[in-house]
């Protein structure tokens, strides 16, 4: 039973496992800067399968969330405020930098694939027990815990033993959303910055901030002006 | 074997709701039930009636008498609309990308169904108990704007772009509030599982009644309409500007998917926040009574059955005053401007939503936590006791932070009138002199 369970298991970690390369791939090679983020898509989609399989559903959902609902969306977001809203035509790499690039991934998957195959766990990972029933009285297993109650330990890890990674990443990604609004505004400023006259009769204050909510309903659409010039 | 015990076994698995699940025969005929008779018969079937009711709903608020030709009352309306859209031909537009065009309004209508799947509708009546089953009910409701943005982009059509933009802006900045909105939820119970959660407000009473518990309710309410674009945020699909929207370029039964999309995730988001905030299927909402139905749940056939068609006819019932909540909303307010939109989910909802967490931990402190004995004096029942203490501490904070908020965002929009008045000053002036 054990074994037979085992089989489909492989099989379908084999199947889904295919299905990503196959989107990573796409992701890489489609000509279409949406198709590329769509093949992303699914990549990310596959990935949380993978977290299915490893029995922890709360980091699949995490996954979707985040990478799907999240940096997908945003990436589509991005491709529409450049230039080429339809994404049809992207341009190739120069050559220069293919060699380099081609280099730099083989490099990069041969420490990975170094990386976890010196840990061993390809071979511990087939002999893993099932979800473990924790009976009345009992006090249940590290494993039990984590399977049954995942959203509880990702959060006490999170604040225990990762607490310095999660606080650095959390301070890198606000320094991130600084610097983009820095830039975003700096921008804005210069634009809205027209000659003396002009900004006389239109009635706008020097600080780009008077005219109330007209200024609000504007400030966008300027401020969105150069970076669709990238 | 005696008969008794023959009938008492399927009983004591919708008794018995562990997260756990056995992949036995039972559950595998336990999801094919669900899927053929839930999800292909009769969530379509309440969201077909549920046009029928809006349309009923919107004539008599706008005084006319609505759809009363097919069948007795219209009742027959909805199957008319079903036939003609799948007999009516699907065009799509030449330039439009064929494959995308195709999978954007699968993607909404999966979204929508996907939400559904972990609701408890009753007793053992939850198509799946996940351990984080509200995470991945964020999870799942996140896919929609990826749908919507897919859609109006493939139709190579500025009014479906535009629309699209518009919706994704507005998704993305509304699922915030509702998401925080729901962590209250999820601290007092102490679990994701929205089984749990229900299990919680037997015991506790609904979650609705606690101040923290109410605000979180009603931001639920307003970012709930805004994910679904219904009035008064309809602007993705505003027919007085952009012609439909991101689905524009849709016709026949393609469009019909997204009907049926929309006024799926309408249903989905009514029976969130009935099994959230309003105690799933409990009749009474004060605590030793909220454990009405589940209480005379006992291991025999009958009484499964019987609390079982208590439970899911009290959800119904609570469903159908939320949806008539929102066709009320719609048929009374106008569309919000765009700007307004934004600054009302981050201005507004926002930040409260992120400090009424910290009331609801208040109010765990205070009155889920102690337990029902705690402050216990001679004339009054404990738990009644902490309640009001309860409503006492949190309820003067919890009017305070929506004054407070409502007063700083109003201070904020005078200042920057004031500005104008200066500058418009001369202009004012030689209009004047030249009149």
């Amino acid at each position: 039973m054990r074994s037979e369970s085992n089989h489909v298991n492989q099989s379908l970690f084999v199947m889904i496992s295919a299905l990503g390369l196959i989107g990573a791939l796409g992701t890489v090679l489609a000509r279409n800067l949406v198709h590329a983020g769509l093949f992303l898509v699914a990549f990310f989609f596959v990935i949380a399968c993978q977290f299915v399989f490893l029995e922890a559903e709360f980091l699949a959902a995490i996954q979707v969330l985040v990478y799907i609902g999240a940096v997908a969306i945003l990436l589509m977001f991005a491709i529409m405020l450049t230039r080429n809203v339809q994404g049809d035509d992207t341009t190739t790499a120069p050559r220069g930098v293919i060699i380099p690039a081609l280099a730099t991934t083989l490099g990069l998957l041969f420490v990975l694939a170094f990386g976890i195959s010196k840990t061993a766990a390809w071979t511990q990972s087939s002999g893993r027990p099932a979800i473990e029933v924790v009976k009345p009285g009992e006090k249940p297993s590290a494993r039990a815990l984590a399977v049954n109650e995942m959203g509880r330990t990702v959060g006490n890890e999170l604040l225990t033993r990762y607490a310095v990674p999660f606080e650095v990443a959390g301070l890198l990604l606000t320094a991130g959303l600084v610097g983009a609004i820095a830039l975003a505004h700096r921008d804005a400023l210069e634009e809205a910055a027209p000659p003396r006259g002009v900004a006389a009769r239109t009635g706008g204050s020097p600080n780009g901030q008077g005219n109330g909510e007209a200024v609000l309903a504007s400030g966008p659409v300027s401020s969105s002006t150069p970076s669709s010039g990238v | 074997v005696n008969a008794e015990t023959v009938w008492a076994f399927p009983s004591v698995w919708l008794w018995s709701q562990s997260s756990l699940v056995e992949l036995d025969r039972f559950t595998v005929i336990k999801w094919a039930l669900w899927l053929l008779v839930g999800f292909f018969g009769v969530f379509p079937g309440i969201v077909a009636y549920m046009v029928w009711a809006e349309r009923k709903v919107a004539a008599r608020f706008q005084d006319r008498i609505g759809p009363n030709r097919v069948g007795p009352l219209g009742l027959l309306q909805p199957i008319a609309d079903a036939i003609k859209l799948l007999t009516k031909e699907s065009l799509v537009p030449r330039t439009a990308d064929q494959f995308v065009h195709l999978l954007a309004p699968v993607l909404i209508l999966v979204s929508a169904f996907l939400v559904l799947a972990v609701i408890p509708f009753g007793a053992g009546l939850a198509p799946v108990n996940l351990p984080s089953g509200m995470v991945y009910l964020v999870a799942v409701s996140s896919l929609s704007p990826l749908g919507i943005f897919l859609a109006g982009w493939s139709s190579r059509n500025k009014y479906s772009l535009l629309g699209a933009m518009r919706a994704v802006a507005q998704l993305v900045s509304y699922e915030i509030p509702q998401v925080l909105s729901t962590i209250p939820v999820v601290l007092w119970a102490g679990s994701l599982s929205l089984v749990t959660i229900f299990d919680r407000q037997n015991e506790f009473g609904w979650f609705i009644l606690s101040p923290p518990g109410l605000l979180a309710f009603m931001i639920l309410l307003i970012s709930s309409i805004a994910e679904v674009n219904r009035t008064p945020f309809d602007l993705p699909e505003a027919e007085s500007e952009i012609i439909a929207g991101y689905h524009t370029e849709y016709s026949g039964m393609r469009f019909g998917l997204f009907f049926l999309g929309e006024y799926m995730s309408v249903f989905g988001v009514s029976c969130l926040g009935t099994a959230l905030f309003l105690g799933g299927g409990s009749v009474v909402p004060f605590a030793p009574f909220s454990e009405f139905p589940m209480s005379i749940l006992g291991p025999t056939w009958t009484a499964s059955l019987l609390v079982n068609a208590i439970l899911l006819s009290v959800f119904l019932v609570k469903v159908l005053g939320f949806v008539f909540l929102m066709f009320w909303i719609r048929v009374t307010l106008p569309r919000m401007r765009v700007d307004r939109l934004m600054n009302f989910a981050w201005k507004y909802l926002v930040p409260l939503a992120i400090v009424n967490v910290l009331v609801a931990a208040v109010w765990y402190e205070l009155v889920l936590r102690p337990g029902p004995a705690f402050y216990a004096s001679a004339w009054l029942p404990g738990g009644l006791v902490n309640w009001l203490i309860g409503w006492l501490v949190t309820g003067p904070i919890v009017l305070f932070l929506v004054w407070f908020v409502i007063w700083f965002n109003g201070r904020v929009r005078t200042v920057a009138d004031e500005i104008p008045s200066v500058t418009h000053g001369p202009m004012v002036a030689a209009a004047a002199g030249a009149r």
